[in-house]
Formats: structure tokens, C-alpha cells, sequence
């Protein structure tokens, strides 16, 4: 999409349609999940946000991950849940939110969520909380074992020493790990993190930044990935949406290149700092415009 | 002048230290009980022996109250009254219970009555089961039900309601139905909760037995006690208030004993 050499932050006017599409040709391409004009207002009268248009195209062969920044309360975990579908959030107070073409009605296995919060189900063994979908599911035990050992593995973890382990006796960066597991092994359409790196040390979250990268683009999942670390949205993402205050919508919407490096590495690199520093100079901005426009 | 570190506020001695402190003050007890009651005829002691025994008197009066007064007997009767009771206060209630902590408007509509059946007092608890139930067995069973069954209900409701959304929220994206989240994750992760509940509950209908075992109950522990203070015998009394203590802690050892079994992922088990 872009080559690295250059910082190349391509600014686009929220809600046009990430590729460019030549005048009216929007018909054939399918959509992972789009917003038109949402808003929500919660019961308290407090309106979150408002007028929040996007999106992301079904590409087939090119997952994208979307990074989501923005200050605290702009209602960032506001559109993650509104895509889930989860409530008091869904639904939305005006507007329609649509995932791969139809109105979003209920959550449902199609959208993982990762949570920052651990949400390991304490009576269950790592094995037992990552066949918890294929569970409902209705798959045969057997199949569930396999699968789930499969994904154990494949989220970093050892089968032999972790798999009976209860979350209790798991570290911070291996609950996340399982979380990720348990979301990943029903191959869903769209992921939604909610800064689920946040509470790690820069060591693990580095290596779970490129798990995540490399594992969605396996089960070919878009990505969505709230979190406040401009480094890690940078990195990680191909799109950054950057949102503003009072009520919440998408201010700046731009593209940036995909991680093709290790993020250890990658992150240390010259050009990777200059992208970063233009998107904070950028967010800084928005941030100061915010506060002059209310 | 530094504060010794032991009396220190809110300072926890290590467990030795606590368990002696236990020791030493059943020792005191023992002894002020003893030189009380101690003296070579009845004038001679200050507390009489009709008002109460000495610690060799309940102990001498340990065999007798085992033949005569039919102990193990007693503790059976009590004991069945109250596992058929609170039995049938738990198969009720915590189905009842767990229905209302998932469904809010089962719980709002529940709501009044279990304040109501909450805040009846054990003592007016005692004629209305009589009133309604008669003397017998039956009576003695409905009371611990109608004595237990309403917390059961409330805390079981309570547990339920307060497992916390974020788990519910994870289940549903993992594809959860409203009855896969039930089953699947309310019910167990309200159950270490409940469990405590049952043990707490436990520990108090058989305390609330005795209670109903002193109207007309022909056998059971709240029988013996009533009969040993007609019959002037403070010793079987006494004795028998030291059993009940044993048992109550027994039963609780047991229920903790479970939990560790049970629930092998819960951190704490104190
Ligand atoms: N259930 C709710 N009821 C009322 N107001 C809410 C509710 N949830 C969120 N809000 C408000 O909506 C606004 C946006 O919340 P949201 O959680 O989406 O923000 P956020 O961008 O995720 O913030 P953070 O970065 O701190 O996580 C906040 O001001 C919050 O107080
Ligand atoms: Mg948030």
C-alpha cells in the first residue's frame, strides 16, 4: 500500500470509503462493517458520540487492522461495543451500524471481543475457557481438545505446562494470550480489542502486538484496536482512526503502512518515530482544536 | 515510649501467637469457671450448684447423660429435623433464586414477599408454624424451612446478580446463548458464593432447631436441654451445650473440607 521509506500518513476526509473508489462503483464492494451517522446518547442524557461515519471495506486477501485513538472518555469502547452489539451501547441512538452488509441485532461469535479487564472464566482450565465458544457451538469434545491445544500453541502458550492451569495461576500477559485464544479459534470475521495490551510490560506487549498481527491475518479477521498507545496503533495498524471529544467522532482518519517487521525492531526504527511523531503532533492538534472549540 | 508491636492497631501476630492467645483465654475461662463453682459444700461456693455446675460435675454427669438421657438419639432427631428442612428450603429456594437473579423482572416482582418472609422474627416464626403444622414432625421441619428459606432465596439471587457483566458480555461474543450464559457461566461463578451461603445458613437452622424442639419435640438436643433444666439437672445442661458447640463446628469443618474439593480455583479458602 505504501512503501516505509517516507512517512507516509495519507489524510482522509472521515467517511470516505477507505479505497479509493472511482465515482459510484461502491455497489459491488461488500463491507466488514460500517457506520453511517451513528450517535449514541445513554440513558443519563449524555451524548458519546455523534455523527460517527466509516468504512472498511471487504478486501478479500488484505485484512486490515484499524487503530483506534483518541482521549479518554471520547467514546472509543462506545463504537467497539456498538459493533458487538452488546448493550447499554446497542443500539444506537440514531444511525445504523452494519457488519458485512446487514444492521447489527444481537453479539454474536462473527465479532470477538478481547477485553482490557480479565475475563477468564475462573472455573475453567486455559483449555476449558478456549473451547468455550466451540462449546456453545456444539462441537464434539473431541474436536474442541484438538482445536483449543492447537490455539494454546499458537497464542505462545505450552500445552503441557498451562493447559489444566486455572486462571488464577496465570500471569497478567497470559490471560490476555488466552482471551485472544478463546476469540481466535472461532475464526471470527472482526476482532474488537478494547487496549487489551494495556495492563502488559513493554516486553510482552511487544510480543503480543506481532502474535496479533500474524494470528488475524491467519484466520483473515479484520481488526479492531482501541488503545492509547500511539506506538502500538502505529505499528500495528494499517488504519488510524483518531477521534475528538465532547461528543465523540472521528476527526482524522489516514492510513499508515503495515507492520512487516518484528515490533521490537520495527518500533526502534527512524521512520517508524517519524510516523509516530507526525500522528502525535497530529492528535496533539486535534486535542488543542478540541479544547479552543468548546 | 514505642507501642509494643503486638498490641499495635490492626496488627496481625502470626498464627502461633493467635492460637495461643485463643489457649490461654479458654484457660482463664476454665479457671475463673472452676473457682467459682468450687467449695467444699454448696454454702461454701459462690455460684450454687443449682444455678450452675462446676466443671467436674458436667463431667461426671457426661455418662449419664449419654444412657439415661439418650444423647446420640437426641443429636440424630435433631440433626434429621434439620437436614429435612433445610433440604427442602435449598431445592426450593436456590432454583427459585437463581431464576430471579437472571431474570429482573422475576427478581423485582419477588422482591416484597422475601423482605416480608426476611424480616419475620424466629420468635413469631414459632406459633405460626405450631398454628399451622400442628406438634409433630412436620411442624418441626416447616419451621426450619420457613425459618431458612427466604435468605436462601435472597443471597442465591443476590450471588447470581452479582457475577459481573463483563463475563456475561464475553460469553455472548463467544456465541453464548441466554441459556449457555445461565448454565455456563452465572450458575458456576455465582456457585462459590452460594456454597459459602448454604454453609452460613447451615450453621444457623441448627441453632434455630432447638427452638422448636422445646415445644412437645419428645426427642432432639433442644429436648434435652428443656428437660435437664425442669428435672434440676444443670450438669446435663451444660454438657449438652458443649456437644451442640462440637457439632456445629464439626459440621462446618466438613462443609469446609468440600469447598476445597469443589471450587480448586478459588485462591482463598478462609
Ligand atoms: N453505560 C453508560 N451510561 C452512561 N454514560 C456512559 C456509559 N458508558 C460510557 N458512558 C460515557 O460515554 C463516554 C464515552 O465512553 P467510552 O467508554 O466509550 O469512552 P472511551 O473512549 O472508551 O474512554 P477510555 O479511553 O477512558 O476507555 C464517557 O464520557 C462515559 O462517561
Ligand atoms: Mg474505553
Amino acid at each position: 500500500m505504501s512503501d516505509a521509506a517516507s512517512p507516509d500518513i495519507t489524510p482522509a476526509a472521515a467517511g470516505a470509503p477507505a479505497t479509493a473508489t472511482a465515482g459510484g462503483a461502491t455497489q459491488e464492494t461488500t463491507t466488514v462493517v460500517e457506520f453511517t451517522q451513528v450517535g449514541k446518547t445513554y440513558d443519563t442524557g449524555y451524548t458519546a458520540i455523534k455523527d460517527v461515519t466509516f468504512r472498511v471495506d471487504d478486501v478479500p486477501g488484505h485484512m486490515e487492522i484499524v487503530g483506534i485513538l483518541g482521549p479518554s472518555g471520547c467514546g472509543k469502547s462506545t463504537v467497539l461495543r456498538l459493533i458487538a452489539g452488546l448493550t447499554p451501547q446497542h443500539p444506537a441512538t440514531t444511525g445504523i451500524v452494519k457488519v458485512m452488509g446487514k444492521p447489527v441485532e444481537a453479539p454474536g461469535a462473527d465479532r470477538g471481543f478481547v477485553f482490557q479487564d480479565y475475563t477468564s472464566f475462573d472455573h475453567r482450565t486455559v483449555e476449558q475457557n478456549i473451547a468455550f465458544g466451540l462449546e456453545c457451538r456444539g462441537t464434539p469434545a473431541n474436536e474442541r481438545l484438538e482445536l483449543a491445544r492447537d490455539w494454546i500453541q499458537k497464542v505462545g502458550l505450552d500445552v503441557k505446562r498451562d493447559a489444566d492451569k486455572y486462571p488464577h495461576e496465570l500471569s497478567g500477559g497470559m490471560r490476555q494470550r488466552v482471551a485472544l485464544a478463546r476469540t481466535l479459534v472461532l475464526k471470527p470475521r472482526v476482532i474488537l480489542m478494547d487496549e487489551p495490551f494495556g495492563a502488559l510490560d513493554p516486553k510482552t506487549r511487544y510480543a503480543m502486538q506481532d502474535q496479533l498481527v500474524a494470528l488475524s491475518r491467519e484466520v483473515q479477521a479484520t481488526v479492531f484496536l482501541v488503545t492509547h498507545s500511539i506506538e502500538e496503533a502505529v505499528y500495528v495498524g494499517d488504519r488510524l482512526f483518531v477521534f475528538s471529544n465532547a461528543p465523540g467522532t472521528i476527526l482524522q482518519e489516514m492510513s499508515i503502512p503495515a507492520p512487516d517487521r518484528p515490533a521490537r525492531v520495527m518500533q526502534r526504527e527512524p521512520d517508524f518515530l517519524d510516523i509516530v511523531f507526525s500522528v502525535r503532533d497530529l492528535v496533539e492538534g486535534l486535542e488543542m482544536y478540541d479544547r479552543a472549540g468548546t | 515510649m514505642a507501642p509494643l508491636p503486638l498490641l499495635a492497631l490492626r496488627a496481625t501476630p502470626s498464627l502461633p501467637v493467635r492460637q495461643a492467645a485463643g489457649g490461654v483465654a479458654i484457660v482463664l475461662v476454665l479457671l475463673a469457671w472452676y473457682l467459682l463453682t468450687s467449695g467444699a459444700t454448696p454454702e461454701a461456693r459462690a455460684i450454687s450448684p443449682s444455678v450452675f455446675p462446676s466443671p467436674g460435675e458436667v463431667i461426671k454427669g457426661f455418662p449419664s447423660l449419654v444412657t439415661e438421657r439418650n444423647l446420640v438419639g437426641g443429636i440424630a432427631a435433631s440433626l434429621n429435623r434439620v437436614f429435612l428442612g433445610f433440604g427442602l428450603a435449598l431445592l426450593v429456594a436456590i432454583p427459585l433464586g437463581i431464576v430471579a437473579g437472571s431474570f429482573r423482572l422475576f427478581g423485582a416482582a419477588a422482591q416484597p414477599i422475601s423482605l416480608f418472609g426476611r424480616t419475620i422474627p424466629v420468635a413469631a416464626l414459632l406459633p405460626l408454624s405450631l398454628q399451622m403444622f400442628g406438634i409433630g414432625e412436620l411442624q418441626k421441619v416447616m419451621f426450619i424451612f420457613l425459618a431458612t428459606a427466604p435468605f436462601i432465596f435472597h443471597d442465591t439471587a443476590r450471588a447470581i446478580v452479582g457475577v459481573e457483566d463483563r463475563y456475561v458480555d464475553t460469553a455472548r461474543t463467544l456465541g453464548a446463548s441466554s441459556s449457555h450464559v445461565m448454565a455456563k457461566v452465572l450458575i458456576p461463578l455465582a456457585l462459590p458464593d452460594i456454597y459459602a451461603m448454604i454453609r452460613a445458613m447451615f450453621g444457623i437452622a441448627f441453632g434455630y432447631i432447638m427452638l422448636a424442639e422445646v415445644v412437645d419435640a419428645g426427642a432432639g438436643l433442644g429436648y434435652i436441654l428443656l428437660q435437664s433444666q425442669r428435672r434440676g439437672m444443670p450438669e446435663h445442661l451444660v454438657g449438652t451445650l458443649f456437644v451442640i458447640s462440637a457439632l456445629a463446628y464439626g459440621i462446618d469443618a466438613l462443609f469446609r473440607f468440600f469447598e476445597r474439593g469443589f471450587f480448586p480455583y478459588r485462591r482463598s479458602h478462609e
